[in-house]
């Protein structure tokens, strides 16, 4: 059966050592009284982690587990040893190997809670008892390290469902020996819908699709790709496709082997509605609409992509993206007496950004401007900080995007400890989850609690609080400060609003600990008292005596070109906002068990990131002038499942902000359309009020929590949902602000049907609203006919006109209606609440 | 697969359904839809008054008539209608129908702020940086689903509990205001606005039906599609059925019963959680602030907030009680910590963790009973200290739901419902 394999090799096969690898445990402990004795890291500990032994909820439990613990996941061999060999009732006894406990335990000679692990005369039996005969050895220092996993096949293509491949592993180690793991390896699959694994590394195919199985050994971790293909359209009978740039090419290679065929190019209208609302979060305008489906030109559609890439929109809905994945919320400001400027700091933080991502600043010279700020300059003193800082309070004061660095995110009171500002930026900047490590080995990927402490060690020392009081004693008393509690409301409400008037007030301070010299490194301590080095993930100890900032090395590690995680976690999200799905989905677990869905397209876009010089409208005009952007979302048999190759578009609901703004969009007079194009930042939900909390009398606060805006509160993408819900239903269908806004005074239904003079060509001017400025334009032109009317609901609302059938429907509706504008407010109603209007498709 | 008890993996969780504020997820509904088993459900559901800022527990259920002038305060203790239990004489109304409630004394934890006190109470669980818990209405919703025309968490008027790694879809419906006695309530969006009538409601569904065409035949493949045109049908049913709408609107209450509640904001605010629960509503929050007495707490207590506790309780008790909802309904009163045994120079009392107490009736837990209790001064607990997560596990047990389950955070971490809880068995006894 396993004929049809085609295993690809791929990449140098590591150290070329050893020769032929020492065969597998299995084989050599299967005979009787076996002579070797078994290593404790590359055996004993193993097979305990296969048989379970140290899993969560046995005895790598927390608490243990019948008064016998090990650490989970196994990765403390230490511990571990120590555990098996001392104590009051050392599990393993040397004397007599065979009444050891851990024998009797796992063979059920005596209760086990765990129930019989291993059968009495099994080369597992055999294994651990031949190790305990040889005195239950532990880690030497001088022992032999861990180096690489090497898995065959590298990827398995199925050609039909149920058919098996037996996965062959093989560890390397630092004094060039190499052993068949296989049997000491745990498996897993990430979909077993598609490919099944058994305990013993058999992969079974189960049904068409493509996925990963893993395989895990000591901290090695090996993902192989599994392809069982969704159609018969193979080699040569897959059809002829385009593949005009390097993403379609990576694209069509992987859905060639998965015989998946992609849908075709989408409309004219779908793709101007789809790009609009990815690429500036806003729907496009009517006339815009209309104006594009009349060029006749080929290139049209790259042409609008280099003109929205202009428009202030998309600098509004990109830095939004950006707040979301660092974490800019007026939730999470600091407590305390400037409590009440964390809103203001929020729009600052989003206005820092946003002249940034406006202006194609690259990617990572904002990146750096965060990372590495600072509250008060090198040469800057005290007073001078707070009297910068008061300019930017003060109203109509300094632009904060001036600033050459943005301080707030390390302001944040979520990130108080180093561990938690180790979480965070690897969150921010890597797309990495180090929770787990933060306590035990993760049991996913190569990260151990040893790691995680030593990346952290590069955050000591990091702290926003107050600045030297008796600087600032004397401002306080003028300021009538003096004497008040700085935790009471009083002092926050006359802090706020003295900063908002430019009084010299003592501001908190963000301080780095900048060396001078080659003085000593205050890393993190552990608990033994150790002095902790710091160390990149997956790379170099840093000696930070050699920096003045602890943070610099860590950007100088981000920017280098083999960085693994800082330009792929980028392109990796952006890629997600156009297409739905991560190549790395979740987007925010760039883990070794969590593979690319296509690895080459991921490093593709990587490099060419990095050599574009981080620049995003590289970035963004690559991925939507892709053929892969531009597909239908109508499905095809062959790809109707398929959600993770890019075969076709997927439908997506509109993401809170984006949803919410569209309904406001959707019902403005033409004017009052006008305005909310022209200033998005101030005006709109893609703007900077994406990081206030939403307090009182924000605009569509109710609406974007409910269609789910990010908190921002916490290390995860999965903060922002596009999930769709009841209420959210209950809200368009119902809610009094979705008949405010139909309804509202400088809406599209009072322009049109606003009593007033006929202009003599079917049109009326309409009289000025009462009471509102005399300057106030005027909504825009009065149309009359009902054709036109039902034409221009369609496009302000799904972006395209009617056809023939719905266009007869809404006329015939408009006619039968009481009077103009009941007909037209249904109408209007009825097509904000389609699916259609609601999803990006 | 390897066959250790590690769970499930983080695509596990990514699966699970979109069926909104509902507790189904959109595949459960679908089956269940499908079976024709979508029918009102019946079974446990939950009633938690949350009194915001910190209740003090030696003038109200922790009284200590023996200790000194500044620890013992201004009131004095009443007997109840269960011999040995005595309370706070401005509490009469609730003396009367102690044999309906538990009281837990001595319940102790160290958390004296209000934000983290305000978290730990309101979701069982001490908080951590990495991970917000959901709260009480958001885990139940999740485990006792019900009846798709009703919404299934319902917080009278907001909550501290939110959905935390659960999702949104799990969050409350919050009705934002407090119904005033005598007048008819509704909450955002459920009932028909701007004088829109039913016919005419209908009428704009149907033009919406005839357009809403473009997807046709996707519901098949997209989950997606499928769920917003099941959504669009439970929408619509909760908006133009009264069933909703009604249970909101205590204006409909048969007077004898609203009598019973009295003017109060916080009684009222009981009496619209009685119907709500009556209704089929699983999970209902009722918050109650004002509590956080720093300053003249005798006076606070005595003439506002005793009260209105009194009668709103009292009555919630009682009508659930009459109403046969007892015995199904858990009732779990608490707020976010005690205050302090001395009494300050302001005549008040400040934050106190250690030794706060907490109210639980109905849903099997025996009333009339005192358990746990606090030493001399009310300072600490007397004897082995109750923490909020054994309280928390003894909630989810009377609603028959097991603190130990686990479920997944998106990032795949395995988190228990209530992580360090263990049932006080003295509660069922």
């Amino acid at each position: 059966m396993t004929g049809v394999v085609q295993p690809v090799l791929l990449g140098l096969m590591g150290i070329v050592a050893g020769g032929v690898p020492l065969p597998a445990v299995e084989q050599r402990f299967s005979v009787n009284h076996p002579t070797e004795v078994p290593s404790f890291q590359r055996h004993v500990v193993p097979l305990l982690g296969r048989l379970g032994c140290n899993g969560r909820a046995c005895h790598g439990s927390f608490q243990g587990q019948g008064g016998f613990r090990l650490s989970l996941f196994g990765y403390d061999f230490a511990a571990d040893h120590a555990a098996l060999v001392q104590g009051e009732s050392p599990r393993v006894d040397p004397r007599h190997p065979e009444a050891s406990l851990v024998l009797r335990k796992a063979t059920r000679s005596v209760s086990h809670k765990g129930g019989q692990r291993i059968v009495p005369g099994s080369w597992q039996h055999k294994l651990l008892m031949r190790w305990i005969e040889g005195g239950a050895p532990g880690v030497r220092s001088e022992d032999a390290e861990f180096v690489s996993l090497e898995v065959q096949p590298r990827e398995i293509v199925f050609a039909q469902v149920g058919q098996t491949v037996q996965l062959k592993v093989t560890a390397q180690w630092s004094d060039g020996s190499r052993e068949d793991v296989t049997p000491l390896c745990r498996f897993r699959s990430n979909d077993d819908s598609t490919a099944a694994i058994s305990e013993s590394g058999l992969v079974t195919a189960a049904g068409k699709g493509t996925t990963a199985v893993v395989a895990f050994y000591d901290n090695g971790v090996v993902p192989v790709p599994v392809i069982v293909p969704m159609s018969d359209r193979l080699g040569s009978r897959y059809p002829a496709v385009s593949i005009p740039t390097k993403i379609d090419e990576l694209v069509i290679a992987q859905l060639q082997k998965a015989g998946i065929v992609p849908s075709e190019r989408c409309t004219d209208e779908e793709f101007l509605r789809r790009v609009s609302l990815d690429l500036t979060g806003t729907l496009p305008r009517p006339d815009e609409v209309v104006a594009f489906m009349a060029d006749p030109s080929p290139d049209k559609r790259s042409r609008k992509v280099d003109e929205l890439l202009e428009r202030p929109s998309y600098a509004a809905w990109w830095t939004t993206r950006l707040c979301d994945w660092w974490g800019n919320s007026e939730r999470t400001g600091a407590l305390g007496g400037e409590q009440l400027l964390n809103g203001e700091k929020a729009r600052q933080w989003y206005r820092w950004v946003y002249r940034r991502v406006r202006d194609n600043v690259p990617y990572d010279r904002i990146v750096e401007g965060v990372v590495l700020a600072v509250g008060r300059g090198p040469e800057q003193s005290y007073e001078d900080y707070c009297r910068e800082m008061g300019r930017y309070f003060q109203r109509g004061g300094a632009d904060f995007a001036d600033r050459p660095t943005m301080p707030w995110l390390w302001a944040r009171r979520t990130v108080g400890r180093p561990e938690d500002k180790a979480l965070s930026f690897a969150h921010a900047f890597l797309g990495v989850s180090l929770q787990c490590a933060q306590c035990h080995k993760h049991p996913y990927d190569q990260w151990t609690k040893q790691d995680f402490d030593q990346f952290a060690a590069f955050f000591a020392g990091i702290r926003y609080g107050n600045g030297p009081r008796d600087a600032s004693m004397q401002w306080r008393k003028e300021a009538g400060l003096a004497g008040l509690d700085e935790d009471s409301g009083t002092y926050k409400r006359k802090f706020a609003e003295l900063a908002f008037q430019g009084k010299l007030l003592p501001f908190k301070d963000l301080v780095v600990p900048i060396r001078t010299g080659a003085k000593n490194v205050r890393g993190l301590r552990a608990p033994s008292g150790r002095v902790i080095t710091p160390r990149l993930l997956g790379g170099e100890e840093v000696v930070a005596s050699n920096y003045a900032d602890p943070r610099q090395p860590l950007m100088d590690w981000m920017r280098h070109e083999d960085n693994p995680y800082f330009a792929t976690a980028f392109v990796n999200r952006v890629w997600a906002n156009y297409f739905g799905v991560g190549i790395i989905d979740p987007t925010d677990d760039l883990n070794l068990a969590n593979p690319p869905s296509n690895p080459a397209l991921l490093s593709y876009l990587s490099r060419e990131f990095v050599r574009q010089g981080y620049d995003m409208k590289w970035l963004h005009r690559s991925l939507v002038t892709s053929d892969t952007y531009q597909r239908s979302w109508r499905p095809n048999p062959t790809n109707e499942h398929d959600e993770r190759n890019f075969s076709r578009a997927l439908i997506r609901r509109l993401p809170a902000e984006v949803a919410y703004d569209a309904i406001v969009l959707a019902t403005a007079s033409d004017a009052a359309l006008a305005r909310l194009h022209a200033d998005p930042v101030g005006t709109r939900a893609i703007g900077e009020a994406s990081g206030l909390s939403g307090g009182r009398g924000q605009v569509g606060n109710y609406a974007v929590q409910l269609f789910g805006k990010p908190p921002r509160v916490i290390n995860c993408d999965c903060e922002r949902s596009n999930e769709p819900s009841l209420l959210q239903t209950v809200y368009l269908r119902n809610d009094d602000e979705v008949q405010g806004l139909l309804d509202r005074a400088d809406g599209w239904l009072a322009q049109h049907t606003a009593k007033g003079q006929s202009d003599g060509h079917g049109r009326k001017r309409p009289t000025q609203t009462k009471g509102r400025a005399s300057d106030t334009p005027a909504p825009g032109p009065v149309i009359t006919d009902r054709v036109e009317l039902v034409r221009q609901a369609y496009l302000r609302t799904l972006s395209r006109y009617p056809n023939a059938q719905e266009a007869a429907i809404a006329r015939r509706h408009l006619e039968e209606a009481p009077d103009l504008r009941s007909g037209l407010r249904e109408l209007l109603w009825a097509l904000i609440n389609t699916k259609e209007f609601i999803v990006n498709r | 697969m390897y066959r250790t008890c590690d769970g499930l993996t983080r695509r596990d969780f990514i699966r699970v359904g979109i069926l909104g504020s509902s507790g189904l997820t959109l595949a459960d509904y679908l089956r269940r839809l499908d079976a024709g088993t979508v029918a009102p459900a019946k079974g446990k559901s939950a009633i938690f008054v949350y009194l915001g800022g910190g209740p003090t527990h030696l003038d109200t259920f922790d009284m200590k008539p023996d200790a000194p002038a500044e620890v013992r305060g201004e009131f004095r203790p009443i007997h109840t209608n269960v011999p040995g239990i005595e309370i706070c004489e401005h509490l009469p109304r609730l003396a009367r129908c102690a044999d309906k409630f538990a009281i837990v004394r001595g319940v102790s934890h160290t958390l004296a702020g209000h934000e983290l006190g305000t978290m730990y109470l309101n979701t069982g669980n001490r908080p951590i940086p990495s991970l917000v818990y959901p709260g009480y209405g958001a885990v139940i919703s999740k485990e006792l689903p019900g009846d798709p025309d009703l919404p299934h968490f319902v917080a009278i008027p907001n909550t501290p509990q939110t959905p935390g790694y659960l999702g949104v879809r799990y969050a409350p419906l919050q009705t934002n205001t407090t119904p005033v006695a005598g007048q008819p309530f509704s909450v955002r969006g459920i009932s028909l606005g701007g004088g829109l009538t039913v016919a005419e409601f209908q009428k704009r569904r149907d033009l919406l039906r005839q357009l809403d065409t473009t997807f046709q035949g996707l519901e098949k493949t997209s989950r997606l599609i499928d769920g917003l045109d099941k959504f669009d049908q439970q929408a619509f049913a909760m908006i133009s059925s009264p069933r909703a709408r009604q249970a909101f609107d205590i204006s409909q209450e048969a007077p004898s019963v609203a009598q019973a509640f009295g003017q109060g904001r916080f009684g009222v605010s009981c009496l619209l959680a009685l119907r709500l629960i009556e209704a089929g509503v699983r999970f209902v929050t009722v918050t109650f602030g004002g509590w956080d007495t720093h300053a003249n707490n005798f006076r606070v207590t005595k003439d506002t907030l005793l009260p209105q506790l009194d009668q709103g309780l009292a009555a919630l008790l009682t009508m659930l009680s009459a109403k046969g909802l007892l015995e199904s309904t858990t009732v779990f009163v608490t707020g976010e910590f005690g205050r302090t045994p001395k009494i300050n120079d302001r005549a008040g009392r400040d934050h106190w963790p250690r030794a706060m107490v907490v109210l639980l009736a109905g849903g099997g837990i025996r009333g009339g009973q005192v358990v746990g209790g606090s030493d001399a001064h009310g300072a600490g607990p007397k004897g082995d200290a109750i923490t909020p997560d054994q309280v928390a596990a003894s909630f989810y047990h009377s609603l028959g739901i097991d603190h130990r389950k686990e479920y997944q955070t998106s990032t795949g971490r395995p988190v228990m419902i209530v992580r360090d809880g263990a049932i006080l068995r003295d509660l069922f006894g």
